[in-house]
C-alpha cells in the first residue's frame, strides 16, 4: 500500500524527520482540540438572535459550572444559548466524529480510497426509510426523534445487513464483493427513493431536508440518545486500530500478523456501519465529512490506524461543528453544502502538497 | 465450521439494535402520546378540518385555553398570547383580518399580504425555520403549516421548548373556514373570527346560488406548464374552488399527483384555460404558439383567461375574493351580487 512512501521516506530518516513524523500526530492532536474548542466557542456564541458575548459566558458560567452570576440577560438568552445552540453544536461533533471515524474505517477495510461511510448502502437505505416515514402520517415521538428517524435508522442498518449477507455468496474476493454489492443494493434503492419521492405529494420538502442534512432541530435528549451508540461504537472501533492496520496490508498479510480476518471484518464493518446510522438518524445525509477528513489524516500522519482514527474523529467534528456555524450564519442552508465548500478546496490543496506518493 | 462464525457473530451485534429499532417504531404507531384525534374526523390518517365548523362553545375569549389543531395535537394556551409568529403566508392573512395583526411579530420571508405583514421580521423561508429567531422574539403563539409546510421536526422542536404551536391544514373550503375559527381562538378572537368565517359562507353561498343553472365548461386551470404541465389534482382544494365557481375541473386522475401529461389535455380537450401562473408572464399568446396546444377548443375559441393564482389557491381570508373571480372567469357574463 504504502511502500513507495515509506521508500522515500526512507531516505530522509537519517535527518532526525522520522523523529518529527512520529511526533507529529501528537501535535496534530493537540492543535485539532484548540480547533475543535474554537468552533464550540463560536457554535456557542454565533446565530441569528446577537446574544452578547458577556451574557453568553454568564448563561455558561451560572447554568454549566454553577456560578452565582447575576442574571443580566432574558430568559429567552437564556434558552437560546442552553438549549438551542449549545445541544446542536455538541450534536455536530458527535455526528462529525462518528462519520470521519466510520469513514475512515470503511476505507481500511475496502481498502479503496473512495469509500465513505455510505458506500455500502447506508445512505440509500437510510434516505428510503426516511422518505417511507413521510409516507406514514404518524407524528408520534419517542426521545423527541420521530418515525423518520427511526426509520431512517433501521433503513441504513438493514442496507448494510443485506449488502454483507449477498456479498457473502458471491464467489470473487469479498471486498470487490462487498463493493459491488453495495453499489448494487444502493442502486435498487435509490430506485425506491425516486419513486417514493414521486409519491410523496406535499411530503417531498421534508425528504429533500433529510437528503441534504442539517441540525436545526438539535436538543438535549437526542444527543443523549444518539451518543451512547456514536461514542461507544466509536471506542470499539478505536480498540480494533491493529486489525484495521493488518487487513490495511491485505488479507494474506493481515492473516499473517494473526489477525482473524473474516472476524475483525465483520465486526468492523458493523461497527462502522452502526456509528454511521446513528448519525444520518440524527442528522440526515451529510456528505464529504467521512469521505475526505480521513484522507487528510493520513497524508499528514501516515496511514496507522492507531493514530488516523483518534485524529479522524477530533478533525471530523471540529469541521462540521465549523460548517455548521457557517450555515447558520448563512441563514440555515444545508450543512453538507458548507462542509464540501470548505472542505474541497483544502483537500485539493493537500493533495497538490502531498510529497509522497500518498496511496490508501 | 469456522466460515459461519463471523455471520453468527455479526448478527448478534446487529440484531438487538435492529430489534429495538424495529420496536421503537412499532411504539411510534401505536403507543402512548400526547396525540388525540377530534372525535369529528374521519381517520387518523387525515385527521383535518371537518365538513362542518367547529361549534365554538362561546364566543368570549377565556384563557387558558386547551385546543385540537388539524393534526390532533392538543395544544395548550395559558394566556392570551401577546407575541404571535406566523409561519405560513395564509396564516397572516387570517390573523390580520381578525385583527391580530397588532400582535404578530414575525412571518416568513415570502409573506406579501396585507401590506403591515411585509416589513416584520422573517422567521421562516421555504425550506427552513429560525427556531433561535422566534425564541429571541419571545413568541407566545406559533401558528404553523400542516401537510408538511413547515418541517415537522422544527415544529416538535418548538413545541419541546414550551411554545405552544397552532398547526393548521385545510384540505377544502370548509377547513379554510374552520381553520379561521380555530386561529381566532387561539389568538383571542374568537368573536372577529367567528364574524369573517360567516361572512366568507355568505360569499361562497351567493356565489354557488349564482351558478348553479348555468352550464359547467370544462375548465383546465395552469398552475405551471414551464417544463411538465400542472393543474388541479383530484379532490384538491382547487378542484373545489373550481367547481364551487360552476366549471367542471379538469384533474389528473390522483388525488396526490397535480402533473397532467400533454396527451390527457388535449385528449381532455377543456373549453376554457385559466392561467394561474399569468403573475409570471404567461399569456394567451404564448399558450396558442405552445407545440400541440394549438388545436384545443380553448385556444381555438381563444377561451384563454389570466387569473389571480394567490387568492384563489391561498387558504386564507381572500378566497371569498377569489371565488368571485374564478366564477367571473368561467362565466364571463355572470353578474355577482356585491360581496358582504
Amino acid at each position: 500500500m504504502t511502500m513507495r512512501g515509506d521508500a522515500l521516506a526512507g531516505d530522509r530518516i537519517g535527518s532526525g524527520l522520522f523523529e518529527g513524523v512520529r511526533r507529529r500526530p501528537v501535535i496534530l492532536g493537540a492543535v485539532g482540540m484548540v480547533v475543535l474548542a474554537v468552533a464550540v466557542v463560536i457554535g456557542v456564541a454565533a446565530g441569528s438572535v446577537a446574544v452578547p458575548l458577556g451574557d453568553t459566558v454568564g448563561i455558561l458560567a451560572h447554568r454549566l459550572l454553577g456560578l452565582n452570576v447575576t442574571q443580566t440577560w432574558a430568559p429567552s438568552a437564556e434558552t437560546i444559548v442552553m438549549d438551542l445552540r449549545l445541544p446542536r453544536v455538541m450534536t455536530t461533533l458527535v455526528v462529525g466524529m462518528g462519520l470521519a471515524v466510520a469513514g475512515a474505517t470503511f476505507q481500511g477495510l475496502l481498502r479503496n480510497p473512495l469509500a465513505d461511510p455510505y458506500v455500502l448502502g447506508t445512505a440509500s437505505g437510510a434516505a428510503l426509510g426516511a422518505a417511507i416515514a413521510v409516507l406514514i402520517p404518524v407524528r408520534t415521538l419517542i426521545f423527541e426523534f420521530g418515525l423518520l428517524h427511526g426509520l431512517a435508522f433501521v433503513g441504513a442498518l438493514t442496507a448494510v445487513t443485506v449488502v454483507y449477507r449477498l456479498s457473502r455468496i458471491s464467489g470473487i474476493a469479498p471486498m470487490t464483493s462487498l463493493l459491488l454489492t453495495g453499489y448494487a443494493v444502493g442502486s435498487l434503492l435509490a430506485a425506491g427513493l425516486a419513486m417514493a419521492m414521486y409519491l410523496s405529494g406535499s411530503g417531498l420538502r421534508q425528504i429533500f431536508a433529510y437528503l441534504l442534512g442539517g441540525f436545526e432541530a438539535s436538543s438535549w435528549i437526542r444527543l443523549a440518545t444518539t451518543t451512547p451508540l456514536i461514542l461507544g461504537a466509536t471506542a470499539l472501533i478505536a480498540t480494533r486500530a491493529r486489525a484495521l492496520d493488518g487487513l490495511l496490508l491485505g488479507e494474506e498479510a493481515a492473516v499473517h500478523l494473526g489477525v482473524d480476518v473474516r472476524r475483525e471484518r465483520a465486526i468492523l464493518l458493523g461497527l462502522a456501519a452502526l456509528v454511521t446510522a446513528a448519525a444520518v438518524a440524527v442528522s440526515g445525509l451529510i456528505g464529504f465529512v467521512g469521505l475526505v477528513v480521513p484522507h487528510v489524516v493520513r497524508i499528514a500522519v501516515g496511514p496507522q490506524a492507531r493514530a488516523v482514527l483518534p485524529l479522524s474523529a477530533i478533525y471530523g467534528a471540529s469541521l462540521l461543528a465549523f460548517a455548521d456555524v457557517v450555515a447558520r450564519l448563512l441563514g440555515e442552508i444545508p450543512v453538507g453544502v458548507v462542509t464540501a465548500v470548505i472542505g474541497a478546496p483544502f483537500f485539493l490543496f493537500l493533495l497538490r502538497r502531498a510529497r509522497t506518493g500518498y496511496e490508501l | 465450521m469456522n466460515a459461519r462464525r463471523p455471520i453468527r457473530r455479526y448478527s448478534r451485534l446487529l440484531a438487538p439494535i435492529v430489534g429495538l429499532a424495529l420496536l421503537a417504531s412499532a411504539c411510534t404507531s401505536s403507543g402512548p402520546s400526547q396525540v388525540s384525534i377530534p372525535p369529528s374526523a374521519t381517520g387518523s390518517t387525515a385527521p383535518a378540518a371537518t365538513g362542518t365548523p367547529s361549534p365554538a362553545p362561546t364566543l368570549a375569549d377565556v384563557f387558558p385555553l386547551t385546543l385540537v389543531d388539524d393534526e390532533g395535537t392538543t395544544v395548550a394556551i395559558p394566556a392570551e398570547p401577546a407575541r404571535i409568529v406566523s409561519l405560513t403566508p395564509a396564516t397572516t392573512e387570517i390573523l390580520f383580518a381578525i385583527g391580530a395583526g397588532s400582535r404578530v411579530v414575525a412571518t416568513t420571508d415570502f409573506d406579501d399580504y396585507p401590506p403591515e405583514a411585509v416589513p416584520l421580521p422573517d422567521v421562516a423561508t421555504f425550506a427552513s425555520v429560525d427556531i433561535e429567531k422566534i425564541v429571541g422574539l419571545d413568541a407566545d403563539l406559533v401558528v404553523a403549516g400542516g401537510n408538511n409546510f413547515n418541517s415537522p421536526d422544527a415544529i416538535a422542536r418548538i413545541r419541546s421548548l414550551g411554545i405552544a404551536v397552532v398547526v393548521v391544514y385545510a384540505p377544502d373550503v370548509a377547513g379554510v373556514l374552520a381553520d379561521i375559527e380555530l386561529v381566532g381562538r387561539a389568538a383571542g378572537e374568537t368573536a372577529a373570527a367567528a364574524d369573517l368565517a360567516a361572512t366568507m359562507r355568505v360569499t361562497f353561498d351567493q356565489v354557488a346560488a349564482a351558478t348553479r343553472d348555468l352550464p359547467k365548461p370544462s375548465v383546465f386551470y395552469e398552475l405551471d406548464a414551464t417544463v411538465q404541465i400542472y393543474t388541479a389534482a383530484d379532490e384538491s382544494f382547487l378542484a373545489e374552488m373550481i367547481e364551487l365557481a360552476g366549471g367542471a375541473p379538469l384533474t389528473t386522475g390522483s388525488t396526490t399527483n397535480f402533473e397532467i401529461s400533454l396527451e390527457s389535455l388535449v385528449a381532455a380537450d377543456p373549453e376554457l384555460i385559466l392561467l394561474g401562473d399569468a403573475a409570471y408572464g404567461v399569456t394567451a399568446e404564448q399558450v396558442a404558439a405552445r407545440p400541440g396546444w394549438a388545436g384545443l377548443q380553448a385556444v381555438r375559441s381563444g377561451a384563454i383567461r389570466a387569473v389571480n393564482d394567490l387568492v384563489i389557491t391561498r387558504p386564507g381570508p381572500r378566497l371569498v375574493e377569489g371565488l368571485r373571480e374564478l366564477a367571473v372567469a368561467i362565466h364571463p357574463d355572470l353578474v355577482l351580487p356585491a360581496a358582504p
